[in-house]
């Protein structure tokens, strides 16, 4: 009986351990600080290109500035006191995540013809929920090659479509599209004039592969309109010839491209040296019949 | 006629003795253990080697070109003393021709070792690329052994016929391999005029084609703009080489060969004599050429090779570097322009002192240059920035030289060390010479 008891205590004791560690669990897991996380919000227009939101989540932990990975982001249009979800993001392991404007047609603006979205994080187990909002008017960059008394320059005009007017006293900057960072041509500032235009000449002799270039007008991260970039194409660039032995016949060519004096040389030498070896060969074949 | 028959009896083939016995032996065993370690190898991959990203030749590599120099020693000896009409070439042709298929055979091989994958082997032919050295390479050395292989056997048919005649009621069965490989030899003149043709043609051919290899071995390094390797010198700097290790391993042989085989009235001091003035002549041609290639770009080097050169001269292979240089070269010059120092039993100290030397020289030229890479080596386990073999590396080696003295031993105990035909054809001549002039 006594045995009984002592059995059934150890049953208990037994089942009650895996009651309790879970709950334990729970408990301490609420004990676990979230992080805040910080969100960047930036606004990009490529004229005849896409527009786009590069979002960006990053969070102070152990007081180092980390950038966060795998955030879900909901994206709002706000119109009137009203949430329109317009799409969803998640941040790459650099804590970054491009979010494509499909159209802004698509999108309300507010009645001074802004764009208002906010990027919402819900929060997770490890982060506290964040959001960040952002306003933005739609501009436009015309931009063309023009060519006067034998010269070059790029004349690009700003608008702003909320208005349909052009944005006078703003500075666009004008670069040519290199390997690695863009190359500023002409002076850093060039503010558009009461046309809201700006005309920078272009230097002759920039390299380009054929001859194109392509060069870009740009309004960079402006309160009101974001960041705003014009692509000119333009073939009036000197061609890049690369010297490049690819095709050529070299010691470092593959096979089918031997250097026809090693092929001919090498190959006299080997049949040359085989063709010896084969008479002596034979030699010995006459010695035994002699 | 009588002195034909003693001639023949000094001569030929004998049976091993206790002590050639326990050397085979001990050859096999050496063998065996090598062959395990490769085995292993193979299983466990190169990583069982010290090689790495930087040093990725070591010992096997120099051991290939040590074996490649050996081997050249069938071009200058049998070539070049036969064009020459130096008829003292004689008694030392025919171990000179065993040195030189053993050295090269062991050559191919070696090669093989240093493949990480030797299963793959058949793609240096199936995706040769004619401008690469090592297509090269491989076209020279199959092309090599057999041209040794026949350098060897031309002259061994009229030998193989007497040793037929010899072995007849003796040894039936060997009798039987010997007429199998005479080639129904009977000394016709038909037959005498094709083989003394073909031999003529060997001689002229070996020699282009010996230069070739050892030239083709030189830009195997000197192509690849390495430090140290990156020089037009590289070429004869090679060939001059491999005329001093060849030499040398001709010498050391030659005297382990007639003590052996009791052929001191054959091979005489005046060979040794003969040879010794050979070696130094050698050693001297490779001492400027070593000149060449490390005093003069001591004044005119940049800076990368000029501590590589640090690295020879004060470095961490300086010891070897000396040692190979001093020991391996400038000592064997002075002793062997003394006559004294051209004795036999000198010379054979000389022979094996230039060998080994010649052997550590293949190191100097081949680890040193890998670890000076372009980039400067950053960011790798501290191992990488050293070379020294490791025991694998070190079994399968030694292996291979067993291996060739192996293929050296066979080819002493089977075939006539000194040409029969020739000695007793010189001896007629000269009583010949002797009868006309009384």
């Amino acid at each position: 009986m006594k045995n009984q008891l002592k059995f059934r205590f150890v049953f208990l004791l037994f089942l009650g351990v895996f009651f309790i560690t879970p709950r334990l669990q729970n408990l301490h897991a609420q004990e676990v600080k979230k992080n805040k996380v910080r969100l960047k919000a930036d606004y990009f227009k490529i004229m005849n290109g896409e527009s786009y939101l590069n979002l960006k989540a990053t969070s102070k932990i152990e007081k180092k500035n980390t950038e966060v990975p795998n955030i879900d982001f909901t994206i709002y249009n706000i119109f009137d006191d009203e949430k329109i979800t317009i799409g969803t993001a998640i941040t790459d392991m650099d804590g970054k995540s491009k979010f494509i404007i499909n159209s802004l047609s698509k999108l309300k603006p507010d009645s001074t013809g802004t764009f208002n979205l906010s990027v919402v994080f819900k929060g997770n187990d490890a982060f506290k929920k964040a959001s960040k909002d952002i306003s933005f008017k739609d501009a436009v960059i015309e931009a063309e090659l023009i060519t006067k008394d034998s010269l070059n320059y790029i004349n690009a005009k700003l608008i702003d479509k909320s208005i349909d007017s052009v944005i006078v006293n703003e500075s666009l900057g004008i670069q040519v599209e290199r390997l690695f960072k863009s190359l500023r041509i002409g002076e850093e500032f060039n503010y558009t004039d009461e046309n809201g235009t700006v005309l920078v000449p272009i230097k002759e002799s920039i390299p380009g592969v054929d001859g194109n270039l392509i060069f870009e007008v740009i309004l960079k991260d402006h309160d009101e309109f974001g960041t705003v970039k014009a692509l000119v194409n333009a073939p009036i660039g000197v061609p890049i010839v690369t010297e490049t032995t690819f095709d050529k016949r070299t010691l470092w060519s593959p096979r089918n491209k031997t250097p026809l004096f090693i092929l001919v040389f090498a190959n006299l030498l080997i049949l040359g040296m085989w063709g010896i070896i084969v008479y002596l060969m034979v030699n010995l074949f006459k010695i035994k019949n002699a | 006629m009588n002195t034909h028959k003693k001639i023949i009896s000094d001569l030929a083939p004998k049976k091993f003795g206790k002590r050639d016995t326990i050397w085979t032996i001990s050859l096999i065993v050496i063998i065996i253990i090598g062959l395990i370690a490769y085995i292993d190898q193979l299983i466990k991959g190169q990583e069982v080697t010290n090689m790495r990203d930087y040093a990725l030749w070591g010992i096997y590599i120099s051991n290939f070109v040590f074996f490649v120099a050996t081997s050249f020693v069938g071009s200058v000896t049998v070539a070049i003393l036969r064009l020459t009409n130096n008829s003292w070439r004689t008694p030392l042709v025919r171990i000179a021709e065993i040195i030189s298929v053993a050295a090269i055979i062991m050559a191919g091989i070696t090669i093989m070792i240093d493949m990480a994958r030797p299963d793959r082997l058949l793609n240096l032919f199936i995706h040769a690329r004619l401008q690469s050295p090592i297509t090269w390479d491989v076209v020279i050395i199959p092309s090599y052994i057999v041209i040794s292989l026949l350098l060897l056997y031309f002259p061994l048919i009229p030998d193989l016929a007497i040793l037929k005649e010899y072995f007849k009621k003796k040894k039936p069965t060997m009798s039987k391999w010997y007429g199998k490989l005479s080639l129904n030899w009977t000394g016709s003149k038909a037959q005498k005029a094709i083989q003394t043709k073909s031999i003529q043609i060997l001689a002229i051919m070996i020699i282009p084609v010996g230069i070739l290899l050892q030239t083709i071995d030189a830009w195997l390094f000197s192509t690849t703009y390495r430090i140290g390797w990156d020089s037009t010198n590289f070429a004869p700097y090679f060939i001059s080489g491999a005329f001093v290790a060849g030499v040398g391993a001709l010498v050391t042989l030659i005297y382990v060969v007639r003590k052996a085989k009791k052929l001191e009235h054959y091979i005489t001091d005046f060979h040794f004599d003969k040879l010794g003035k050979l070696l130094v002549l050698a050693c001297l041609i490779y001492l400027y050429f070593n000149i060449n290639e490390y005093v003069i770009p001591l004044f005119t080097a940049k800076k990368g090779e000029l501590t590589h050169l640090e690295t020879l001269f004060t470095g961490s292979y300086s010891v070897i570097f000396w040692l190979v240089t001093i020991v391996g070269l400038i000592l064997p010059i002075i002793a062997l322009l003394f006559k004294k120092g051209r004795k036999p039993l000198p010379m054979f100290f000389i022979g094996l002192i230039v060998v080994i030397g010649s052997w550590w020289k293949r190191f100097v030229i081949v680890t040193p240059t890998l670890l000076h890479p372009f980039l400067p080596i950053q960011g790798v386990p501290e191992s990488w920035h050293h070379y020294f073999p490791s025991l694998h590396e070190w079994l399968i080696t030694i292996a291979t030289l067993a291996m060739a003295l192996l293929i050296i031993t066979i080819c002493v105990r089977y075939l006539p060390v000194v040409p029969i035909q020739r000695t007793i054809d010189e001896l007629e001549l000269n009583n010949l010479d002797k009868n006309t002039e009384l």
